[in-house]
């Protein structure tokens, strides 16, 4: 399968020059990123977006059309940032220009502002692919705006309920994009995920990624698993064995619906650290070894979706591999710091999920003896908190000899502990974002890690402290 | 000598109304009665499986995500209505959030205007709203004598719930929507019949609250707990919503 065919947009402008309204409308964007930028109003990561698309609500589908070799979408609840930046890496070692969007500003805003950022004040953009990742819920308007020839579904998990109601609508989303997307459209969908696997139900062009490792899996469903049940009949799907929350390998009982087998799948995942993984990885035609600087099964997930997005768009998988090898992790994935003297490490945890496993990985290397937990409720990281209980806290019941409790919401993290049964005398309360990290880097005995795990808008606070401090360069000057 | 306590806690349709933080509710009744030396077995209950549901002290019932919760309805009035009854009936405390409050009453009315029969246990119905309510929510619930005497959560429903004559609500909302946005209550109590729309979750910010439900079901005072990071979540919520 080669590249497949440019999908068509309808041009507003035939010779692919700007008209006059959206001229107007990327000068504006422009401007208005620059200004933000100026005044250090955050990097400007969606205003130019929302002031552009309020000048012309068709501004990138217009620039999107100089995106010579198309454009890749990300969308899932997790692994949306790191999936797009593997990919990126990918794409960029091939020669492939790739413009992204900033991590975390994945509404149609974000979007928008970045290719308006980015493109020439003619608009023209100085890239070949642009790869979005995007909410689940903004899918169906990115697909309409740039009609995408590939579109990654990382996973569906519970995520912030209290905005988008609930998994079903998010796959709603997912399924009516997929359906009105461009013919050509490929979807790469994670197998393992039934919910996710169930959106390639007769779509023409699916490529299915999964983990094939039985030696990680674990025989029966956690709590706080969802999209337990039949997509078809709602009969209580079977688990032969588990990864983590509802991934795994399942199938319904009744035989309406069972785990696609994965066309790229890793056979083997070796951790070898809280940064080093070993894969091997197969699509049938070559067998490859990939060594990646990230951990955890999540992220085996994002290393496998990646280059099976890759083999969608003609790379090899060999080639995949080898640009991996050097890949830097997104930006509060996995990030390493040094605070007064203590190495620490800051991982986004945004929801059951993604929480459970990155405490996993913290504490499966030892490493994990101090800790900085972080909750917001604002906007990005769901006002609901009620998520916090599904978290598997008692993990660090046995492990945390110290843990800072932070943020806007660091009382509900304190009951939580609590009923974790963390002994009181290990948890501390601090509001302050900066004496947090201070608190956390003195607790920290000198041959140790210090462990940070923010929510979304919680890590921006504390990377906001890491940067006045000159530990961190500011997000948008990367 | 007082007997080895034990509580014997049922949790309705564990596998397919288990939405966000129900977990929060069971590990607050759980710790607060272990804490006091009361030994615990929670039982998830699924569907098809009908035990004798009367043998338990509490039932908790969690919400549920639309799809799972349509799971729910063919089951329960089959299945499970005479063995709730003949709980409630027996003196056993039913809590049963957002989902699982809709259910207790005479019907509800989904979105797309399907009329499904609840449980009728309580004199309520639940029709659709225009809008989905979302927020934290503080309500005075000073009426069941408890202190402090107001609850905090979080709701997230467009359904609109009203109570028949005679029932009085959990509580009366002083911030958020409540049961329907119009009459100003929240919830249902109904002897040992607690309904209501708030989670966040409930009972870990209200621990009053839970003690009420633990000292209930097990007829009995209970010895007071040290519940000030308790206490310090409800009364920064409080404070939040009322900023």
């Amino acid at each position: 399968m080669g590249v497949p065919a440019r999908p068509r947009l309808e041009l507003m402008a035939a010779d692919g020059r700007l008209d006059p309204r959206a001229l107007a409308a990327l000068w504006a964007g422009k401007l208005t990123a620059r200004v933000s930028r100026g005044l250090r109003l955050g990097g400007g990561t969606t205003l130019p977006g929302d002031v552009s698309r309020f000048i012309d609500p068709h501004i990138l589908r217009k620039l999107a059309v100089g995106f010579e070799q198309g454009t890749m979408v990300v969308t899932g609840t997790n692994g949306k940032t790191t999936t797009a930046a593997l990919l990126r890496r990918i794409l960029e070692v091939e020669g492939r220009q790739a413009l992204a969007n900033q991590a975390g500003a994945n509404l149609i805003f974000g979007v928008t502002a970045a290719v308006v950022d980015r493109a020439r004040w003619n608009g023209r953009v100085p890239a070949s692919v642009g790869l979005f990742e995007i909410d689940e819920a903004s899918l169906p308007l990115l697909v309409a705006d740039t009609a995408p020839g590939t579109i990654v579904v990382t996973n569906l998990f519970r995520d912030q309920l209290d905005r988008y109601g609930e998994l079903e609508t998010a796959a709603g989303h997912i399924r009516r994009a997929l359906r009105q997307g461009p013919e050509g459209v490929t979807a790469v969908l994670n197998a393992d995920d039934p919910m996710v696997a169930s959106l390639g139900d007769d779509l023409p062009r699916v490529v299915y990624a999964g983990i094939d490792d039985p030696a990680l899996l674990q025989p029966e469903l956690r709590h706080g698993a969802d999209a337990r049940f039949c997509p078809r009949c709602g009969s209580a799907l079977e688990f032969s064995g588990v990864y983590f929350g509802h991934v795994g390998h399942y199938r319904c009982p009744r035989g309406d619906f069972a785990r696609p087998r994965p066309t790229v799948r890793a056979t083997r995942v070796a951790f070898e650290g809280i940064d080093a993984m070993r894969l091997t990885v197969t699509d049938g035609r070559a067998s490859v070894e990939v060594k990646a600087p990230l951990s955890g099964l999540y992220n085996a997930y994002n290393v496998v979706l990646a280059m099976a997005a890759a083999t969608a768009v003609g790379i090899p998988l060999p080639k995949a591999a080898a640009a991996l090898t050097d890949f830097t992790p997104a930006f509060g994935r996995m990030e390493r710091v040094v605070i007064d003297g203590r190495p620490a490490v800051l991982l986004l945890a945004k929801n059951p999920t993604g929480f459970n496993e990155v405490l996993r990985t913290a504490i499966a290397f030892g490493e994990g003896h101090t800790f900085v937990l972080a909750l917001n409720d604002r906007i990005a990281d769901g006002q609901d908190v009620s998520w916090i209980w599904d978290v598997d806290f008692e993990q660090l019941r046995d492990v945390a000899d110290h843990i800072v409790v932070t943020g806007d919401r660091a009382a509900d993290l304190r009951v939580r502990l609590k009923y974790a049964e963390v002994p009181a005398d290990r948890v501390e309360v601090i509001d302050s974002w900066r004496e947090a990290l201070h608190e956390g880097a003195a607790l920290t005995p000198p041959d140790q890690t210090l462990f940070v795990l923010p929510t979304y808008t919680a890590m921006l606070e504390l990377r906001s402290v890491l940067t006045k401090e000159g530990v961190l360069q500011p997000y948008w000057s990367r | 000598m007082p007997s080895p306590r034990r509580l014997r806690i049922a949790h309705l349709y564990a596998d397919e109304m288990n939405i966000y933080g129900d977990r929060g509710n069971l590990l607050t009744l759980r710790k607060r009665a272990e804490w006091r030396g009361i030994a615990v077995d929670v039982t998830a209950i699924g569907r098809d499986s009908a035990p004798e549901l009367d043998a338990f002290d509490l039932l908790f019932w969690g919400g549920g995500q639309d799809r799972d919760q349509q799971l729910v309805f063919a089951d329960l009035t089959v299945n499970k209505a005479e063995g709730i009854r003949a709980a409630v009936a027996r003196g056993a405390v039913v809590l049963a959030v957002c989902g699982g409050y809709q259910l207790l009453g005479n019907y509800y009315v989904t979105a797309d205007g399907q009329k499904l029969p609840g449980l009728g246990l309580l004199d309520t119905y639940t029709v659709p709203g225009p809008r989905r309510n979302i927020g934290n929510v503080l309500i005075d619930a000073g009426r069941l004598g408890i202190t402090p005497p107001t609850l905090v959560g979080f709701e997230n429903h467009s359904g609109k719930t009203y109570l028949g004559p005679g029932l009085q609500p959990l509580g009366r909302v002083i911030r958020g929507t409540g049961n329907n946005g119009e009459d100003g209550t929240e919830g249902v109590a109904a002897g040992n019949v607690f309904g209501t729309y708030l989670h966040g979750s409930l009972l870990p910010k209200n621990p009053q609250l839970a003690d009420l439900l633990l000292a209930r079901a097990l007829g009995e005072t209970l010895a007071p707990l040290d519940s000030t990071v308790e206490l310090a979540a409800h009364a920064m919520v409080a404070a939040r919503v009322l900023r």
